[in-house]
């Protein structure tokens, strides 16, 4: 419609008709111009950050992914160097110093990272869990892990599948062990809990998605939820395994899956009884002849 | 406080020096008329000096007028003004910059760091980076050097200095110069530069981000801490409050001068917002970490940062 009137010839207005739409609007612009501007300055658009995501509510496979952290290519690099001198001087002041001395910046560039340490942590996180990602659109670890197990790719259940990738995010940290128990110490603090715990379902979330879950019920839900449960506990029992391969931890997470799995069916089974006893009451008062 | 109020009403009686400098300096000299009539150029460009505008020649003078007014009793005000809450804004920047080279050096460059602290006068800011670079960092070699246009101020930091182990040694240096234009600090020499609740007063501001950009180092830090616009609207309406109807008369009874605090709280209101100052930092040419700014006490002051990005051969 707006289209059709753009194009139509201005002669199909009468004169009287034009006239009157231009007393309007210089009556229209007279008063614009006389209200006074409030605020004098205004924020030009190139004065936002840019945002080029929408923020999304919802979850849908259909959407495409956020990218793994939102550092800019400087604070990357910093970030980058920094991580090779975690081993020795931990997730700290010391290690981000001397990875920006390594980068080619000064001291005083580490005031480019904000959070500090903590994005030290984050960027850790975040990088392994790209990796993760990588290796598993690479191809090679579902083979490895089917290998394992002495079957085909296509044989390996979902389940499976999450605890291989979980076992193999838990060897990502083996370098870091000794110093991991203080980035959860600052995990833990007030302020750096809500990133961490977004850290932590993006971690169980790609997991889950990465091995094929499709859940879109309460399971949703329910599945991040055990495995964002047993990464975190497996995590504080991989800062105490002295075994290289971490043999102990995948045992541990072995057993937390095997509880998941007992209190699963525990669970339906409880249902099960209840559904079982709801049935027999009612067909118990219909014999009586209650009418229900 | 007897002898307090009576040199406050003296010095109400007497002229302050702001007054005297707002009046013209001699209107008309013969010897010079030529060179007067080229001073005052046809299209003079305004700028605002609290809420009046004046011509970007005067400000200077304006502004200096205050500061000289203002520089014995700039503590004691500052402490009466902001209850105290200053001192926690400033340790606080302090120890979020984190100043002095706590590793030992790999190359002369990183031999300390040399800082520039501008419109630093009164040495706030400069002894409180000295202290943490000594006791916290173990730095000896960190030098500051304290900038400032008031020759008044940075007397005032002078005889402060005499208290500090600073004092007479390489690590500390007062200069007297306009942050708009430097040119005696040569290009990329600066690893930190801060100004801390000075930028308000400057008459051109992006002038002063572009010369902070040029003295910096590639990937040296500027940050800057200023009084800013506050979010919550009943925290906003106290503050105003206090700072339009409390501070001239706080002014008035300490310092016997209302209206260069008047002009304080009238330079506070029309400091740009914290989005469009971070604006006017990125279009010098900074990188912004994070959001860019970080608020104190609800934003009534808000800490700025950039870093001069590395340019790769």
């Amino acid at each position: 419609m707006a289209y059709l009137a753009r194009n139509l010839p201005k002669r199909v207005f009468t004169p009287s008709l034009t006239q009157t739409i231009r007393q309007t609007r210089s009556i229209s612009t007279t008063v614009f111009q006389s209200t006074p501007t409030t605020r004098t300055t205004q924020l030009t658009p190139t004065n936002q950050p840019r945002n080029p995501l929408p923020h999304r509510t919802y979850h849908s496979a259909l959407h495409a992914r956020l990218p793994d952290h939102s550092y800019t290519n400087s604070q990357t690099a910093i970030l980058t160097s920094a991580l090779a001198h975690v081993p020795a001087h931990g997730f700290s002041a010391t290690a981000l110093t001397l990875g920006a001395r390594d980068a080619g910046f000064l001291d005083v560039s580490v005031q480019l990272l904000p959070r500090g340490e903590f994005d030290l942590i984050l960027f850790w996180l975040a990088s392994r869990r790209g990796l993760l990602r990588g290796k598993v659109e690479e191809g090679g670890l579902f083979r490895r892990i089917a290998a394992e197990k002495g079957k085909d790719v296509h044989e390996l259940s979902v389940e499976e599948r999450v605890r291989g990738l979980l076992l193999e995010r838990l060897r990502m940290n083996a370098e870091v062990k000794d110093v991991w128990q203080d980035a959860l110490a600052q995990m833990s603090l007030l302020a750096n809990i809500p990133i961490s715990l977004t850290e932590l379902h993006a971690l169980a979330s790609d997991i889950l998605t990465l091995s094929g879950d499709d859940a879109v019920d309460a399971a949703w839900y329910t599945r991040r939820l055990a495995v964002s449960a047993i990464y975190a506990s497996a995590e504080v029992v991989m800062t105490r395994d002295p075994t290289p391969d971490l043999v102990e931890t995948a045992a541990f997470v072995e057993r937390r899956f095997e509880d998941r799995k007992a209190l699963a069916d525990k669970l339906t089974g409880i249902g099960q009884c209840a559904g079982f006893g709801w049935n027999t009451a009612i067909g118990l008062g219909r014999s009586w002849g209650l009418k229900i | 406080m007897s002898t307090m109020s009576t040199r406050s009403a003296w010095r109400a009686l007497h002229y302050s020096a702001k007054r005297r400098a707002f009046q013209p300096s001699t209107p008309y000299r013969c010897f010079s008329c030529t060179s007067r009539a080229q001073e005052q150029k046809p299209a003079d460009r305004m700028t605002h000096f609290g809420f009046t505008n004046v011509p970007e020649s005067e400000k200077e003078t304006r502004v200096g007028a205050v500061f000289s007014s203002v520089a014995a009793s700039y503590d004691r005000m500052n402490d009466l003004m902001s209850l105290g809450i200053h001192r926690l804004w400033k340790d606080h920047f302090v120890r979020s910059l984190n100043p002095g080279a706590c590793l030992p050096a790999m190359t002369a460059d990183q031999r300390g760091w040399n800082i520039l602290d501008i419109a630093g006068g009164t040495g706030d800011i400069a002894f409180r980076m000295l202290d943490h670079a000594t006791n916290v960092n173990h730095d000896m070699e960190t030098r500051v050097t304290i900038s400032d246009i008031n020759a008044d101020m940075l007397a005032e930091g002078r005889k402060r200095s005499l208290d500090t182990p600073y004092y007479n040694t390489p690590r500390l240096d007062f200069v007297e110069a306009n942050a708009e234009h430097m040119p005696h600090i040569p290009d990329a020499s600066v690893d930190l530069y801060t100004v801390v609740f000075g930028i308000r007063n400057f008459t051109d501001k992006q002038a002063a981000l572009n010369e902070a950009y040029r003295v910096l180092k590639p990937g040296g830090v500027f940050a800057c801490m200023e009084f800013s616009k506050v979010d919550n609207p009943v925290l906003d309406g106290i503050y105003k409050r206090w700072n339009f109807s409390a501070i001239p008369l706080i002014g008035q009874v300490v310092a016997g001068d209302r209206d260069s605090y008047q002009y304080l709280v009238e330079s506070i209101e029309r400091f740009p917002s914290q989005e469009e100052f971070r604006g006017m930092i990125q279009k010098a040419g900074f990188m912004i970490p994070g959001q860019g700014f970080e608020n104190l006490t609800g934003g009534i002051a808000a800490i700025h940062k950039g870093i001069k990005p590395i340019v790769k051969a």
